[in-house]
């Protein structure tokens, strides 16, 4: 069967609350929160972390292919699944590809890996992974809504697995909007809301609608739906005019975590396999110049359960979310303030020739007295003086700090400070000097033996890209 | 065969130094020209006599190559060459020089150094834009320092106290130097309640941004009483270099370096120098010494490892006033860099000419009564590269 094998989340560590919104602008109040994103993430780096999430305990060098799925491509020249595929140590004759433009680009590229497993013998696994980081204009009604996320789905060909995708069924619609013009918008424009939410409305039930008739079902057959939803209202609209049952669409996202455009359907998917009923059978949407509904059915109870296990998901990520205290630090990190970025010297050839260093983590282990050392360009050992007798090592993802430092100078100038230097034993090996992302209080809260995560982020954007690399952050749980 | 060494056979016969500071209105020209200016005048010499030289400097921006020293001095087409060895480039130029002289190459050698910092601006070192990693972290120089000071604290007890009366002891110095940047003294208090620059260095435990220049004329040994100085000239007794990684924050458990409370380069730096010089109780022998202090932990760490005290004491050592510059040992009796500021190149000749005067009973500021032996150091780069230098006084 083709269908799902494992799957993860990325929540960031924000929540903003509506109401700090509504009172930097004099709006009237709103209920809820949305996740925010930190300053150095982008769709990239949260796509890895989802990526991560999804493959605890599964060799990343087993998959076949990467669909990456987004609305916020941060090169629009620049394959962003290969720059995935390659920080998740993924192999390289593997096939990758963005899928991009519209929401519905996480659910299209259910479809399309669905179709290349079953089209190519070749090619039985394929990582599905959404990530947006929407940019709303400051003091409009977009605000409320556009969050942070990112998910994976690996989608497989194999005997036996938790969920299978029994179907699809997609329409086109030319939508009159959101919109967002390549070279001339910062950020989304339409032009009536209320004919966009018509549309929506439309494409969203037809093409689920359509689904049920072609496999026969009626809507009390289906346990869950996940569908793409950007309005509380409108959600339950849809689900009345769909005659679901109470609680089968799942609608806990909006209010907690906000609009988290392309992978929303893939959350909304995840939290509904948290606890679904034997052989539930599932509605997988997304919507956006047209629809895709993706029929799905829960197969292997147990697998599920270690898949929910393995994964943060949704729950675990909300748990360790924070929420934020003053408006001022949106904006800041949003980068819609006009500021000095840090940024230094820097060369994309260091990057492509240290790949395994710098991007999948690799340290190297001397053969000759076993010490584990990073990065990977000195080849003689720091420890018994050895000369190249060095071989690659994966390193984990998780240390403790050995010392540290709160650095108020950043290459010269004063940027966002303190940045907390942390020389981190890593688990298992390697001993590696990261700044720390994502920490409160630094001067009370870090402290020599406290446990971290490794999460990749962005650096700077000197010479004109996205500098990539590690920092640590406080453990929120990965595995 | 057996190494011969260098001690004992060359002589410092005259050096000089530029005031420190914030010299707005001189340029590493004018510095380096006063520099070497005073120290042929003080030897009695002229730029015609020097026969070669060495010129410590750090950054691109200050000058690059011998020729920067050409530019200054007019030497027509005489050798000369630019050492860079982080904070020991200065004393890196003296050493060679030293060995320009101990071969027989040259008869007279000129070793300077020279920054020119505040050109690029007073908030912290340049330089991250032009060099390094495109993102391995490149923590600031503060930063470097106080991973150890996080560390010290966690494995020896030491606190922001201990650190504060480094700062308080070499301002106490520098305040009687009339060539230094600062000339304040200081209390614990005001270090303690100034804004932090890496924590748990605040501002006065990290030494300034300033610039100047220091020179010194060097010949053999027994040509060095046809002199300015006559007999009263002082002797090379050892000079030595230590390099480390670059990166010690990589240094894996259970090697060298990884344990952040003490400078792996600092000791054996001081180990070969003392060999050379025949010093075998450091505490005892030597009676002034010009410790880089760059950052207070600094001081703290290198006394420990230049074994003026145990492991672990040197906080207590320094509360007791053991360093004090009519005590046991000076340490920094100029006041150090937190009272002259780093201006790179220029710091290991600035110690060694402290050191010089000393020696021959003519300290600018602070002079240790009766001393006989110094020792003038530097840790540069993230504590990878040590220079230790020893000077005694002429038979």
């Amino acid at each position: 069967m083709i269908g799902l094998k494992a799957f993860g989340a990325y929540l960031p560590r924000y929540l903003l609350p509506r109401d700090l919104i509504s009172n930097a602008w004099d709006f009237p109040s709103v209920p809820g929160t949305k996740a925010v994103a930190s300053a150095d993430e982008d769709s990239i780096t949260m796509a890895v972390e989802a990526g991560l999430d999804c493959l605890v305990g599964i060799d990343p060098k087993s998959i076949d292919g990467l669909f990456f799925a987004t609305t916020t491509q941060v090169y629009t020249e620049k394959n962003s699944a290969s720059l995935i595929a390659t920080v998740l140590d993924m192999k390289d004759d593997i096939i990758t590809t963005d899928f991009t433009d519209a929401l519905k680009a996480g659910t299209t590229a259910v479809c399309r890996a669905v179709d290349t497993i079953k089209s190519n013998k070749d090619i039985k696994s394929i990582l599905v992974i959404a990530a947006d980081t929407r940019k709303p204009e400051p003091g409009t009604m977009w605000e409320f809504g556009f969050a942070d996320s990112a998910a994976a789905l690996l989608i497989a060909e194999e005997d036996l697995l938790p969920v299978s995708i029994e179907d699809y069924y997609s329409i086109s619609a030319n939508s009159t909007g959101p919109w967002k013009r390549t070279e001339k918008d910062k950020f989304i424009r339409t032009f009536e809301v209320k004919m966009d939410a018509r549309i929506y409305s439309q494409s969203i039930t037809k093409v689920m609608s359509e689904l049920l008739k072609r496999n026969n079902l009626q809507p009390e057959d289906i346990g869950g739906a996940a569908y793409y939803y950007n309005n509380p209202r409108l959600h339950g609209r849809i689900a009345k005019m769909m005659k679901f049952a109470g609680g089968v669409a799942q609608n806990s996202v909006f209010f907690q975590l906000g609009d988290l455009g392309t992978p929303m359907p893939f959350i909304l998917l995840i939290s509904a396999l948290r606890r679904p009923k034997p052989d539930a059978k599932i509605i997988l949407a997304g919507f956006g110049d047209g629809a895709d509904a993706i029929l799905m059915q829960v197969r292997d109870k147990e697998l599920l359960k270690s898949v929910n296990k393995n994964a943060m998901g949704v729950a675990a990520h909300q748990k360790s979310m924070i929420t934020l205290k003053n408006y001022d630090w949106y904006i800041e990190n949003k980068e819609l303030l006009e500021k000095d970025r840090y940024s230094r010297k820097s060369s994309a050839v260091i990057h492509w020739r240290e790949t395994p260093s710098l991007y999948q983590m690799y340290g190297l282990k001397c053969t000759n007295c076993g010490t584990i050392q990073y990065p990977m360009m000195f080849r003689s050992c720091y420890k018994c003086r050895a000369d190249d007798q060095m071989e690659p090592v994966k390193l984990s993802l998780k240390g403790t700090i050995f010392t540290y430092t709160l650095d108020h100078l950043i290459g010269g100038g004063y940027y966002e400070t303190p940045v907390p230097r942390c020389v981190i034993d890593l688990d298992g090996g390697g001993r590696i000097l990261l700044n720390m992302t994502e920490i409160e209080n630094p001067q009370e809260n870090v402290q020599i033996g406290m446990r971290v995560e490794l999460t990749f982020r962005k650096q700077h954007e000197s010479a004109d890209f996205v500098n990539y690399y590690w920092k640590c952050r406080p453990e929120r749980g990965r595995k | 065969m057996v190494r011969k060494g260098i001690a004992d056979k060359v002589a410092i016969i005259g050096c000089d130094m530029t005031k420190y500071g914030e010299l707005w209105d001189k340029s590493q020209y004018d510095l380096l020209f006063e520099a070497v200016q005073g120290a042929t005048k003080d030897a009695g010499i002229t730029k015609d006599d020097i026969d070669a030289a060495w010129v410590g400097i750090f950054y691109y921006f200050t000058g690059l190559s011998g020729a920067t020293v050409e530019d200054i001095l007019r030497l027509d087409g005489k050798p000369i060459t630019r050492t860079e060895n982080y904070c020991a480039s200065g004393m890196d130029a003296f050493r060679n020089a030293c060995f320009g002289v101990a071969s027989g190459a040259y008869d007279v050698v000129l070793a300077c150094g020279v920054e020119k910092l505040m050109d690029e601006g007073s908030s912290g070192l340049p330089g991250f834009k032009i060099f390094g990693h495109p993102v391995l972290p490149i923590p600031s120089a503060p930063a470097m320092f106080s991973m150890a000071a996080t560390r010290s604290f966690h494995e020896y007890g030491w606190n922001r106290e201990d650190l504060a009366r480094v700062a308080v002891k070499n301002h106490s110095n520098g305040a009687h130097h009339p060539k230094a940047h600062f000339r304040s003294e200081i209390t614990i208090d005001q270090a303690l309640k100034a804004p932090m620059i890496a924590d748990p260095l605040g501002r006065f435990d990290c030494c300034a941004m300033s610039d100047g220049a220091a020179a010194l004329i060097l010949t053999r040994v027994e040509d060095a009483p046809s002199y300015a100085h006559g007999d009263n000239y002082i002797v090379v007794k050892a000079n030595a270099i230590s390099c480390y990684t670059n990166t010690p924050w990589y240094v894996p458990q259970g090697a060298v370096g990884s344990d952040f409370t003490h400078f792996p380069a600092t000791e054996k730096a001081a180990a070969a120098a003392y060999k050379e010089a025949s010093i075998t109780d450091p505490r005892k022998e030597i009676d002034c010494a010009e410790v880089h202090d760059c950052f207070t932990i600094t001081e703290l760490l290198n006394c420990q490892d230049l074994r003026f005290c145990e492991r672990g004491q040197a906080a207590e050592e320094l509360k007791n006033g053991t360093f004090n510059w009519d005590s046991e040992i000076a340490v920094n009796p100029s006041g150090g860099l937190k009272s002259f500021g780093h201006p790179i190149g220029s710091t290991g000749c600035r110690m060694l000419t402290e050191v010089t005067k000393q020696l021959q009973g003519r300290a600018e500021g602070r002079q240790v009564p009766d001393a006989k032996i110094g020792l003038a150091h530097n840790l540069g780069g993230a504590f990878c590269v040590c220079s230790v230098s020893i000077l005694g006084q002429a038979k």
